[in-house]
């Protein structure tokens, strides 16, 4: 099986290539793309948020099946080292990050909010960063969001 | 020996080494090179530093990376001293020695001393021969953990002065080299120039540096700071911005397999007839280990697969008659009854531990004008890190490597030893990034678990990651606790009495039997995180006694983000102010009234006060309609913290607009930093104020997953102010300060919205 994947195509082992494969363990135990991260396994969390079409989506919960013909991206491509997306330049300058870990999966619903609304109202962010952070990271990521949004 | 017992027996002989005390010096602190691991190109100058050929100062790190900002604090210490950018400072994870033991969190254990007794600068004789022994003590065991809030406490004379010892060989070198005085000497961005035109960069003096004497040296002067004191940006913030940041879940050695775990789900079971077919049946499915208790944890099946998720699937398929642990079913509401039965009759009978007794509470309590009583409690809780418990470990040729998001390097090493019936230095530990800590990765039985399995793969590396469900049902939970408050108050109001009876589980023994059994004794000494909160406020009330009742009830207990602070700041905080709307005062003034003698505490208090606009204070500053104003003030890890918080009832649920902090936290090292921690505790405490709460039933845990253990999201997310005090004081702890003051803050402004009074955690209307 093949998945699309941050531009490229990549080839699963047929063994491990379920169709009910959760996405996320492809990424991650397959791919070896590990920025997206397990926190739950029941798409309560967001931690493994990624897009898919553009849309954000919880990889643990998207079976490998169903991605034909799709593509999917990481936060390995949200931007790079040269070109950082908004956001990432935005995450440093309102020192979002504590543990870090969560981090990539609200970058991924963040900026698929922005892709569609570049100046979301705080009830807008609310909706769709439902993501868990248990470090406490809220108030500084939504004045991070805002920020890239209008930046 | 028990480590405490061991304490307390070297108290009892401390009497006579007042004389001649002084502080352990942190020279002795400083180590040698050969605590390093060196590498080619590279020069050690001490047992934390060596210089790299390009001139970049590297720092043995000695503390985990957990969102806390450590990594970035302890850096600033060192580059300030180097006089290098903070840019210029790499990380190395430092091999395991006595030399990085956490001194600080060993002294702060020390029971039993008042904080009047150890006021700093102006200790009681047998305070200051107590921390001296504990400190000798924690030195020779040199145990290494990341908890306690004591990161920067612990290593800011010690680092600082490593650093200045080390520049100061570097100058020694170059005034040599050049035959220049060495006060002549410039040093600029690691770069050491001369008037005469000399110039070196720290790389280039290194070698020559390692041979030339320290001298005298010493730290620099606060007023000659640069770098302490600023909001520097975190040196982990771009990686955890990209993906690119490597928590412990995330390592990829060649060759890797992934294993799932299930555990008996009743805590402290264990597994009778099993049959592991249906799961070995299933594709990617290698193998089914059986793991016994590791460390304090609960008997379960791994199942080792070529991804987590086949691996999950193959527990999932395994057949298992789990059996209830001899001593019959735990259960939560059981225990809560049976804490407050033991709090009650120790209450009517002077029992329990006294951790502070002053005055004559029953005398003066037969003289007060009236009394108040009331019971609070507090519930089990789970830690929830974000990034579910995971151990990666290889076992080959002897020798055992440990990939491990740990806040006790020393302890993984030897349940890893033990596990693989190996010696501790066939045992390499890498620590990696911690996603969340909150004190669970202070257990390591995961670690055992991840070699015992790593015994079984032939060589290869395994990754056991536990599902979120087995993290809430298999965790080190905070202990129930329940107390009995009652004070006597006097014709003005304020309380002439204080009696606090609390029961509830004592930590520190279990975690030193599961974590370091050589040193546990058979019997527990008086544990003060059980107490801290109650006994060492600092309310000016003459006559007091507070006592825990410390009980055995089987729920595996742990350290969890400010440990007994967590709910004691709750009981007591609550209380006082139901004892200032008894009095018929304002709160925030009857505590001030309790301040007169605890004036860094009232300072904090105004300061909040203004900032909050608390009428009375400042720029009294109208509050919406629908809201009231809750304030609560508590000291932990040598820092103290005021919040008040501005909450409304929305949907018939609390609902939490804006906490402002105020703090004294001693000297700020970053205060940008600060103000993270603060708002992570303050949400993470709202977290538990609101949702918190672990139930038991027939033995299993009834929350399995975030869903049925909710935890705050966005859109309930409070703005948190921060305000900080100017001090001169050494540093005070940061990672936990902000969560002990939010529940009861919370609960006083509700009682002003709500005219009821919430004695039990979580907080439902």
């Amino acid at each position: 099986m093949e998945i699309f994947v941050n531009g490229t195509p990549r080839q699963l082992p047929d063994d491990l290539a379920d169709p009910a494969l959760p996405l996320l363990w492809a990424l991650r135990d397959l791919l070896g793309l590990t920025g997206t991260k397990f926190g739950c396994g029941v798409a309560a969390c967001g931690a493994c948020t990624v897009h898919l079409d553009g849309a954000a989506v919880r990889a643990c919960v998207v079976p490998i099946g169903s991605l034909q013909g799709r593509r999917v991206v990481t936060i390995e491509a949200l931007g790079s080292a040269e070109s950082p997306h908004p956001l990432q330049r935005a995450w440093i300058q309102h020192q979002v990050p504590q543990c870090g870990y969560c981090q990539s999966g609200i970058l991924m619903a963040a900026a698929a909010l922005l892709a569609k609304n570049r100046r979301p109202s705080d009830a807008e962010i609310d909706s769709a960063i439902g993501n868990v952070c248990r470090c406490g990271t809220y108030p500084r990521l939504r004045a991070a969001i805002r920020a890239a949004g209008e930046s | 020996m028990n480590r405490r017992s061991l304490f307390v027996s070297g108290l009892g002989a401390a009497g006579a080494l007042v004389v001649g005390w002084s502080l352990l010096p942190p020279r002795e602190r400083l180590g040698t090179v050969d605590a390093l691991p060196v590498e080619q190109g590279e020069v050690g100058l001490n047992g934390w530093i060596k210089i790299a050929a390009d001139g970049a100062v590297m720092l043995a790190m000695h503390r985990s990376e957990m969102g806390q900002g450590t990594h970035t604090a302890l850096a600033m210490l060192v580059a300030e001293e180097l006089d290098v950018p903070l840019g210029r400072i790499r990380l190395f994870g430092a091999a395991t020695d006595r030399l990085y033991g956490n001194v600080a969190t060993m002294v702060a254990s020390v029971p039993y001393f008042h904080p009047r007794e150890t006021e700093r600068g102006n200790e009681t004789p047998p305070a200051k021969a107590g921390q001296w022994v504990v400190a000798k003590i924690a030195r020779e065991l040199g145990i290494n953990v990341t908890g306690g809030s004591s990161s920067v406490v612990d290593s800011w004379d010690v680092l600082r002065l490593a650093a200045a010892t080390a520049r100061a060989r570097l100058l020694g070198a170059a005034s040599i080299a050049w035959k220049q005085p060495a006060v002549e000497l410039v040093v600029r961005d690691g770069v050491v120039s001369h008037p005469s035109g000399h110039s070196a960069h720290y790389g280039e003096l290194a070698r020559m540096a390692a041979a030339t004497p320290t001298g005298d040296v010493r730290v620099k002067r606060r007023e000659d700071w640069r770098l302490i004191g600023t909001s520097a940006p975190r040196i982990d913030a771009a990686a955890k911005s990209n993906g690119a940041a490597v928590f412990g879940i995330d390592v990829r050695p060649p060759g890797l397999v992934f294993a799932a775990i299930r555990h008996c789900p009743m805590l402290g079971g264990s597994p009778g007839a099993v049959d592991i077919a249906p799961a070995l049946a299933l594709p990617g499915v290698e193998r089914v280990v059986r793991i016994g208790p590791y460390a304090g944890s609960t008997e379960a099946f791994a199942v080792v697969a070529k991804t987590w998720w086949h691996a999950q699937r193959g527990a999932a398929a395994l057949a298992v008659d789990w059996r209830q642990r001899p001593a019959g079913a735990l259960d939560s509401a059981a225990i809560l009854a049976e804490l407050e039965a033991r709090a009650r009759a120790a209450a009517a009978a002077d029992g329990g531990f006294a951790f502070h007794s002053r005055g004559d509470v029953a005398a003066a309590d037969a003289s007060a004008a009236r009394h108040v009583e009331q019971v609070y409690r507090a519930p089990y809780l789970a830690h929830a890190t974000m990034e579910p418990i995971n151990c990666t470990a290889r076992v080959a040729g002897g020798k055992v490597v440990v990939w491990a998001p740990t806040q006790a390097p020393g302890l993984a090493r030897a349940i890893a030893a033990e596990a693989a019936g190996v010696g501790e230095d066939a045992v390499t530990v890498h620590v990696t990034y911690l996603g969340g800590g909150f004190g669970r990765r202070l257990d390591v039985d995961f670690v055992g678990q991840a070699v015992r399995v790593a015994l079984e793969t032939g060589g290869r590396p395994v990754q056991l990651v536990w599902s979120r469900e087995e993290d809430l049902s298999h965790d080190f939970y905070r202990p129930a606790a329940v107390a009995i408050l009652r004070a006597g108050l006097g014709s003005d109001g304020l309380p002439t009495t204080l009696r606090i009876t609390s029961a509830g589980d004592a930590i520190t023994p279990r975690w030193m039997e599961r974590g370091l059994p050589a040193l546990a004794g058979p019997v527990d000494t008086p544990d003060k995180t059980t107490s801290e909160g109650l006994f060492d406020q600092l309310y000016g009330i003459p006559h007091q006694r507070i006592s825990h009742v410390a009980t055995r009830m089987g729920v595996p207990v742990g350290y969890w983000r400010s440990v007994g602070h967590s709910h004691n700041a709750f009981f007591v905080e609550s209380f006082v102010d139901e004892l200032a709307h008894a009095a018929q005062r304002d709160p925030l003034d009857y505590r001030l009234a309790l301040l007169k003698s605890a004036p860094r505490h009232a300072a904090v208090l105004r300061l909040a006060a203004e900032r909050a606009g608390w009428p009375g204070f400042g720029l009294a500053r109208p509050i919406a309609p629908g809201r009231a104003r809750g304030v609560a003030l508590h000291e932990s890890f040598g820092s103290i913290v005021a919040q008040i918080v501005e909450v409304s009832i929305d949907k018939g649920r609390p609902r939490v607009h804006r906490v402002v902090c105020a703090a004294d936290i001693g000297t700020v090292v970053n205060p940008g930093i600060v103000a993270q921690q603060i708002e992570s505790a303050v949400i993470f405490a709202l977290s538990a104020a609101l949702y918190g709460q672990i139930d038991i039933v027939g033995g299993v845990v009834q929350q399995t997953n975030f869903p049925s253990y909710p935890v705050l999201r966005l859109d309930e997310a409070p703005a948190v102010e921060t305000h900080l005090i100017d001090s001169t004081r050494p540093p005070g702890g940061v990672g936990e300060i902000g969560t002990p003051p939010l529940a009861p803050a919370v609960a006083n402004a509700l009682f002003v919205l709500t005219g009821k009074r919430l004695r039990s955690l979580p907080l439902q209307l």
